[in-house]
């Protein structure tokens, strides 16, 4: 949707929020501001799992936030999801991954693939908040190329068995509920099956937390499989179909992490705004001298500019329309403005930039990763160039 | 039972406000439901949550865009709520004249308002509402029951605090320690929007403000930004008392 005239529709563009939309925003930015944010910049030097944050975003609603009620979740539609990944990031990025994955991943995974039986016994805790979720598709030789995932899934009478490991799992060790990827038949994406595997099962073990160069609270582990036993019940969709499953959410997961960034984004845009404002250098605040005020207005440009592809491609998903391209966009425009409003941010700093005593080192720390998981920014551009030239070929 | 809870909005403590021709200018400013009012809606879903067959009622008393704090305590969970809106800035006395009215026409046994107001404080709107009602009143309440159809609960007074016991209806005046308000979830607050919201005009209540501001000033408090050089702490000390003493002068 490139051509302008193929998104016209009835109501016309809208900028608006609902009143409940932005009711919303505001509760969930107040929480944010009040119970995640202080505790940010000591959980990143701590590495420790933001568990009581996430109990009460649980409490709110928004660790399923789109989940309908009857599932346990809240029930909003993605436009205010979004909106609400945006606070939360803006509070604590490592906090917002865990979200973005629980609510884009495993909950959307189980919504759609999974049984009546499946969604009341493993999506409605996690969509209530009780537990926590992870998505194990990702091996040390299969990153990109997931079709190429060498763990296996071989079938013993009822049950399942799963043998091998799985790389940089957000949630690792912490999270409750896997959902994961295993080949069951030949090579290739067809040959791939996903299984519901529970924290404490025989066989499953955790990696130490890697140490990453941002996102501390948000642990990342590898996840072994050890002749582990699941029976045929934890199976979600058909066999064979394991990679259609896991990719199914991935749009959405995308537009997640571009909210994750530009939250990201825009807390190191607030900061180094205000910095400017009150630092003074050769008699007058930085914020007067040109060079520090262009950062300043390019940083609003970036954040206005990928926030609303975000938000559109969050609107398609409300419409019930194809969003792959808009989300692709949106994290591709999203996590780029991250990284350079994150750097741009400390420059304004300067000095005190580096230093650990202010937060935009850790917020450009945290940015980076936007760039590189769900889908590096070349794979976006892949599939970006794959629709365009789909749109061109007809 | 039936409980009104009085909410106020007023500026985000982290709002800038400023002054324009003389009035408090608060464009642009976060406006949100003043904490002491927040206790108030949280105790009374707490005694009903307790055991108390409670319907609860909001009110506010001001311009549009008190609907907003209205909303939020539906989303706590008040059932419904009731707005006088205005643009007129109403005295305490005054509106506590509105209070006392939809207390009596909406036969409500217990009046909830916070002990004072974040921003214009007077301190005087639930002693005034007891007042017109003839009422008991409890001030600065930081623990609350009802059992039997009576109040009972422990309040602060000057030399300390005092436990006590009262008849309903009654008026409460809320603070700090009361209680943790909750934070409304999600599908509630999606849920607020559809529960009562009834608009009254001040005309109704035969109300004209008895005060009139005329003229607002900010406070500028400017810092010293004097630093005493810690290297020698009895030194330091030294010199920090006799800033505080013949400079500041709050010591002897």
């Amino acid at each position: 949707m490139t051509d302008v005239l193929d998104s016209a529709h009835a109501t016309g563009v809208s900028f608006d929020l609902t009143d409940e939309q932005r009711m919303i925003v505001q509760h969930v930015r107040d929480y944010c501001r009040a119970e995640i944010a202080p505790l940010a910049a000591q959980h990143d030097r701590t590495g420790e799992f933001p568990r009581a944050q996430l109990r009460g975003l649980g409490e709110l609603g928004l660790l399923g936030a789109t989940i309908p009620e009857q599932w346990g979740g809240a029930g909003l539609d993605s436009v205010t999801y979004a909106l609400c990944l945006e606070e939360i990031a803006a509070a604590d990025a490592s906090v917002a991954v865990i979200v973005s994955v629980q609510n884009g991943l495993p909950e959307q995974m189980l919504l759609r693939y999974g049984t009546d039986e499946q969604k009341a016994r493993f999506l409605r805790p996690l969509a209530s908040g009780q537990r926590i979720g992870a998505f194990c598709l990702t091996e040390s030789h299969a990153g990109s190329d997931a079709a190429s995932l060498r763990m296996r899934a071989e079938r013993d009478g009822d049950d399942w068995v799963l043998t091998g490991q799985k790389a940089w799992i957000t949630s690792g060790g912490q999270a409750d509920t896997y959902l994961v990827m295993a080949r069951t038949g030949g090579p290739g994406a067809r040959g791939v099956t996903c299984f519901v595997v529970e924290n404490g099962t025989p066989g499953l073990s955790f990696g130490k937390p890697e140490e990453k160069m941002g996102l501390h609270a948000a642990h990342t582990t590898t996840v072994g499989f050890d002749g582990v036993r699941v029976p045929d019940a934890q199976r979600v969709g058909a066999e064979g179909e394991g990679l259609v499953v896991a990719l199914s959410s991935l749009d959405a997961g995308r537009v997640g992490i571009a909210m994750q960034a530009l939250g990201i984004a825009r807390a190191a845009y607030e900061h180094a705004a205000r910095y400017a404002l009150e630092r003074e250098q050769f008699g007058r605040p930085i914020a007067e001298h040109q060079a520090v005020s262009f950062k300043i207005a390019n940083m609003a440009a970036r954040i206005e500019a990928a926030r609303l592809v975000a938000l559109k491609a969050a609107w398609l998903k409300d419409q019930g329309r194809r969003y792959s391209k808009e989300a692709s966009i949106a994290k591709l425009l999203a996590s780029d403005a991250a990284v350079e409003v994150t750097r741009d941010a400390i420059q304004v700093f300067g000095g005190n930039g580096y230093s650990r005593e202010y937060p935009v080192e850790r917020l450009y720390r945290d940015a980076k990763v936007t760039e590189i998981y769900e889908g590096t920014s070349e794979v976006q551009q892949m599939v970006i160039a794959r629709q365009v030239f789909g749109e061109f070929r007809g | 039972m039936k409980i009104l809870t009085l909410i106020r909005q007023v500026p985000d403590a982290e709002a800038r406000v400023r002054v324009t021709n003389g009035a408090v200018d608060l464009e642009g400013a976060t406006l949100v439901m003043d904490g002491m009012d927040e206790y108030g809606v949280e105790q009374a879903l707490r005694l009903r949550e307790g055991g108390a067959d409670a319907e609860i009622v909001a009110l506010a008393v001001g311009p549009r865009r008190n609907e907003d704090a209205l909303r939020t305590a539906l989303a706590m969970g008040a059932d419904r709520a009731v707005h006088v809106e205005t643009d007129a800035v109403l005295d305490p006395i005054s509106l506590s004249k509105v209070v006392a009215r939809i207390a009596q026409t909406e036969g409500i046994d217990l009046v909830l308002v916070g002990g004072q107001q974040a921003d214009w404080d007077s301190q005087a709107l639930g002693a005034a509402t007891a007042e017109r009602l003839g009422w008991p009143q409890l001030t600065w309440t930081n623990g609350l029951q009802v059992q039997d159809g009576a109040l009972t609960g422990r309040h602060d007074v000057d030399e300390g605090n005092e436990t006590f016991t009262a008849t309903l209806p009654a008026v409460v005046t809320t603070q700090q320690g009361l209680n943790e308000p909750r934070y409304p979830t999600l599908p509630n607050i999606m849920k607020a929007k559809k529960k009562e919201l009834r608009k009254d005009t001040l005309d109704q209540y035969g109300v004209t403000p008895l005060v009139r501001v005329v003229g607002a000033e900010i406070q500028a408090r400017a810092r010293m930004n004097r630093v005493i050089d810690g290297k020698d702490p009895q030194a330091a000390a030294a010199q920090l008392l006799e800033l505080l003493r013949n400079e500041a002068k709050v010591i002897a």
